[in-house]
């Protein structure tokens, strides 16, 4: 089977948020809803300073938390991409608080996050953010091509920036969105060796298995979330609010704008 | 309306496991229908499966670059824009702002009927008529006015990809030379006039930088990826990529200044002593081109002889830059000439002095032996077509525009059927280039040198772009008769008589988008989808009017597609042929010397680059590029620069509601050590009081090391005092509004706008 993924060059890209756009557009999402995050990232003092950007968005880990952890399948691992069918998700929110990139977030009640445009590219198109980025910082492939591409920038950049390297090709099982770092992750807040909640281990043994009969399922279910609900009731509380101001949001968008 | 409703779910999570325990059975016969499964769970299909996809051709109307684009729409509705990839500008990619194009189509804030007032001037308040009444009505006015002050009593401001049918179809026809657009006077105009008088050609629409061979890129002021233009972006990150030098000279530490090699943190308003010292390093140390600058420029001597003093050390006192910098970075652009360039900008109306600066740049890029080289600066061609065969016009155009096509300046001013030229106060304020916007003003007010007595703004956010808003609403105060054609109700719409809601680009036809560029190329611009409400293209306004003011003869077509036809006969095709090439026609240009077999490609009275102006020291200018000091911030006060957003073009898309939702208010960028010493915090709101006490506010507090601590910086176009406009009214402070003063470039008629400085009120 081949495994697909992205490449996101964070040397060429400069922030322009044109991806942000063809997704929220392509994807119909809704207001106060984005898959792409894009901010700066500032570091010395003027005029010494060294800035970049950065693209917060869903990795695609190999190793996903979120698919480790969702109890329905909505969830799940394909072509080297975590697909999300929304239409099973059930809302338990399991999914945000294991993400280790703080990446899914609830709307409407059901997880929601990049799903790499599942339906886009199986239709044989390009995912709405690759086929519009001005810079080409970004591609999509089969990951061998994209590992390549990815090694090839990141030696090119070598000559500008000495800690120029390729980020997601081991950590969490290898990333289906493989960054060319013009510095070391550090820098580029991100961890240089993302885990997977300890906690989540004893989830993915137990509860996975256990789901596949439904009573099972539903008993271990029931205990766990509890816990990890409990765990969360203060980041709970912080998505609250976000999703509330995003509802004042969307009261003031016009019809056509999506609603469910 | 059906909102969005947003909630969360793990309350009720005993509930929910049931659901996804008989969910999870749906997945295991996972070869079920997406579509089945959707409309099982109440969710959507994707819009591209919901029926038949129907693709029209268009250009990008979100910003003046216009890039080539596709538009999917299904059933009556568009859904999404792509990049063009036959397109030579877009290559089938699009910024933010191209891809917000169907969110702009769908604001609901959009004007929706034609509207005469009935309220006083400003009041906002109006009735809905038939289009029929508001065009009888509008050219009624126009007639009388015309008739009592003659034609050219009336000024056609217009802007966006549309102002083609007013400000210069219906301008010139109608007889008036007082058309203006603010892409020229309050933007480009300098860059041009530099242009034509240094090397004889302008720079045009596009500028014509060879970024396929760059090896050494200069940037002053521009700030690539926030200035968002698509194929500029694009071009950019590969010559970066490829290894490609770049030397940003700002005040801020932009976006691209952060991919640059040099970054040099100028003090506002020196430029032109950095770019005298360059010339002084690349001469001194005989660091130039010297077969192109003997063969293709005059006046080096004279040259050489005026930078003689202009050393780095002269110019690191002015521009607070280190002289060793100065040094190494002219070193930098010689090391890979004529592989290297500065880049002509785009907005340069910064301090009055503007049209020298840019001779200054010029000159720096014709030392380096740029212009025409591959990896330089190359020669841009306009396509062959010819225009629709209408009668001759009353007056011949000069509203000029980004889209300028080359040729001189003729001697005489072109006067309007009554005998008037221009009363922008050109060869007398200024001399010479395109008509002064913002100098239409004053005639408005004073009556002088001649009364203008009615406006026709066509899309110019006029109380957002044009400086000393507060003189303008004057103005608009004395006027007889004002009309506006917009899409969207904007601050200045409420001071209209009457108000023609104009379609969207994405919902008409248009004049053809006609490009000088390497590859010089046509564009078409068809319907996407029907008007929505009552609104109607501005070539059918412009008809409809000239039908009513005995204009027939230039209306003898009846629809666009008879006119678009017509023009694209005379290079044999069509609108259906253009669709079979995707919309583009493509030429072939002449981008290098050698596709002049030996010509001079340079239109001057030398045939050569002339570092030393004859023309200007003969109108009383300095031949060659001085440094004048512009005024310093008073105590307590701090220059106010300006510039752009990645998601936002001028004062157009603030309330766009994709665009608003990505960037829905503007920040006060302010070093963070001198926001410590003033005692504001990051996010702090405060309001901003100019040297002539106008305040702008509240904004917020952008504390960063990232700008100099004697200047602040925001993005330009909010702050909008525009009640209809529900999501930019009042969001942030405008830039414009505390601009109650600025530096009229004499060469070119540019106006200036760096010149205003703000104090920050942290309580009102
Ligand atoms: S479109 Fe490309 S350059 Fe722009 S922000 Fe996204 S990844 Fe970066
Ligand atoms: S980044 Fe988060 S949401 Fe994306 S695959 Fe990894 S764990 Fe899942
Ligand atoms: S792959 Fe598709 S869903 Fe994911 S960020 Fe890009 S455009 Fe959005
Ligand atoms: S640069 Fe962006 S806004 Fe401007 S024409 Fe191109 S896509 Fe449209």
């Amino acid at each position: 089977m081949t495994t697909y993924a992205f490449l996101l060059d964070l040397g060429r890209c400069i922030g322009c948020q044109a991806c942000v756009a063809a997704c929220k557009t392509g994807n119909e999402l809704s207001p106060g809803v984005q898959y792409i995050h894009i901010s700066e990232q500032t570091r010395g003092v003027f005029p010494a300073l060294q800035s970049s950007i950065k693209n917060h968005r869903c990795y695609h880990c190999a190793d996903a938390a979120c698919v480790a952890v969702c109890p329905t399948g909505a969830l799940y691992k394909e072509d080297g991409l975590t697909r999300l069918d929304a239409s099973q998700c059930s809302g338990c929110a399991y999914c945000v608080d294991a993400c280790p990139f703080n990446v899914p977030q609830l709307v409407n009640g059901r997880s929601n996050k990049c799903d790499g445009c599942a339906e886009v590219v199986k239709a044989g198109g390009q995912p709405w953010c690759v086929k519009t980025c001005p810079s080409n910082a970004l591609m999509y492939g089969e990951r061998e091509t994209i590992m390549a591409e990815a090694h090839r920038r990141a030696e090119a950049l070598r000559v500008r920036y000495p800690h120029a390297q390729v980020y997601g090709e081991t950590q969490l099982g290898g990333l289906g969105v493989v960054m060319v770092l013009p510095d070391q992750p550090e820098q580029l807040d991100l961890p240089a060796n993302p885990q997977i909640p300890a906690v989540l281990n004893t989830w993915q043994n137990v509860v996975q298995p256990a789901s596949v009969g439904l009573l099972g399922f539903s008993l271990a279910f029931t205990g766990l979330a509890a816990i990890i609900a409990r765990r969360n009731h203060k980041q709970e509380v912080a998505h609250l609010h976000v999703q509330n101001s995003a509802e004042e949001t969307a009261a003031v968008q016009p019809d056509h704008a999506n609603e469910t | 309306m059906a909102r969005t409703k947003l909630q969360i779910s793990r309350r009720n999570f005993l509930k929910s496991s049931l659901l996804s325990a008989a969910a999870l059975s749906i997945s295991s016969c996972s070869a079920q229908p997406l579509a089945t499964v959707l409309n099982q769970n109440g969710l959507r299909l994707p819009w591209f499966r919901t029926g038949e996809i129907k693709t029209t051709y268009n250009y990008c109307d979100m910003c003046p670059w216009r890039c080539g684009i596709v538009v999917k729409s299904v059933d009556g509705q568009i859904y999404k824009v792509d990049g063009n990839p036959a397109d030579p500008k877009s290559r089938g990619m699009l910024c933010a702002r191209g891809q917000a194009g169907p969110s702009f189509v769908y604001d609901p804030d959009r004007l929706r009927a034609p509207m005469i007032r009935t309220g006083a001037r400003g009041e906002g308040k109006f009735k809905e008529v038939t289009w029929a009444e508001a065009l009888d009505y509008t050219a009624e006015k126009l007639k009388i006015t015309g008739q009592a002050f003659g034609p050219e009593a009336v000024a056609v401001f217009g802007h966006t990809s549309g102002d083609f049918w007013f400000t210069d179809y219906f301008a010139q026809a109608w007889g008036t030379p007082n058309a203006a657009k603010p892409s020229s006077s309050l933007c480009t105009s300098p860059r041009e006039e530099a242009a034509k008088l240094t090397y004889g050609l302008p720079i045009g629409g596009h500028e014509p930088v060879d970024w396929d061979a760059i090896n050494c890129i200069v940037l002053i002021g521009s700030h690539i990826g926030e200035d968002a233009r698509n194929t500029v972006m694009q071009d950019f990150a590969n010559a970066w990529a490829r290894g490609a030098k770049v030397i940003v000279v700002d005040p801020r530490f932009s976006n691209v200044a952060a991919k640059a090699d040099y970054w040099l943190p100028i003090k506002p308003g020196t430029d032109t002593a950095l770019l005298l010292a360059w010339l002084n390093v690349l001469i001194n140390e005989e660091r130039y081109d010297k077969a192109y600058v003997a063969d293709w420029t005059t006046g080096l001597e004279a040259l050489a002889a005026h930078v003689a003093p202009f050393t780095p050390e002269w110019a690191a006192e002015i521009t607070d830059l280190p002289a060793e910098s100065i040094r190494a970075t002219a070193r930098l652009m010689a090391d890979n000439l004529p592989q290297a360039a500065i880049i002509p900008g785009r907005h340069v109306t910064w301090y009055g002095n503007d049209t020298q600066r840019m001779r200054a740049i010029y000159m720096i890029n014709a030392l380096l032996g740029a212009y025409g080289r591959e990896g330089g600066i190359y020669f841009s061609k306009s396509p062959y077509i010819e225009a629709y065969p209408h009668p001759p016009f009353a007056v011949t155009g000069s509203s000029g525009g980004c889209s300028a096509e080359p040729g001189q300046e003729s001697a005489e001013l072109p006067l309007g059927p009554t005998g008037k030229a221009r009363a922008d106060g050109a060869r007398t304020n200024f001399l010479r280039g395109a008509t002064a916007m913002q100098e239409l003003i004053p005639p408005m007010i004073s009556g002088e040198p001649y009364p203008i007595k009615a406006l026709i703004v066509y899309g110019v956010n006029l109380l957002n772009s044009i400086p000393n808003p507060q003189r303008t609403i004057e103005a608009l105060k004395k006027l007889d008769f004002v009309l506006a054609v917009d899409v969207l109700p904007q601050e200045h719409v409420a001071w209209a008589d009457v108000v023609f809601p104009e379609a969207t680009a994405l919902e008409r036809y248009d004049e053809l988008w006609v490009v000088a560029h390497k590859t010089p190329y046509i564009a078409m611009r068809e319907p996407a989808i029907e008007p929505l409400y009552d609104t109607k293209p501005a070539w059918w306004m412009v008809r409809e009017l000239g039908l009513r003011l005995g204009m027939e003869p230039y209306f003898r077509w009846e629809t666009a597609e008879e006119y678009l036809d017509a023009r694209l006969l005379s290079i044999g095709s069509s609108l259906d042929k253009m669709r079979q090439t995707n919309g583009v026609i493509v030429q072939q240009g002449k981008p290098y010397f050698e596709d002049f077999a030996g010509e001079s490609p340079f239109p001057t009275a030398s045939g050569k680059i002339e570092l030393y102006s004859d023309e200007l020291a003969s109108a009383g200018f300095e031949p060659m590029p001085t440094y004048e000091p512009v005024a310093e911030p008073p105590a307590g006060y701090f220059r106010l620069l300006y510039g752009r957003h990645p998601v936002h073009t001028f004062a157009k898309t603030q309330n766009t509601p994709l665009l608003n939702e990505l960037y829905p208010e503007n920040e006060l960028w302010l070093n963070e050590d001198e926001a410590g010493r003033q005692g504001i915090t990051n996010g702090q709101y405060v309001w901003l009081e100019n040297q002539d006490g106008a305040r702008s506010g509240p904004i917020k507090v952008k504390a960063t090391q990232r700008i100099r601590s004697d200047a602040v910086y925001m993005v330009h176009g909010f702050g909008q005092n525009a009640p209809e406009l529900s999501r930019a009214n009042g969001q942030g402070a405008s830039d414009t509004k505390l601009q109650t003063t600025y530096a009229l470039d004499p060469i070119s008629g540019g106006a200036g706008m760096r010149v205003n400085f703000v104090r920050i009120v942290k309580e009102v």
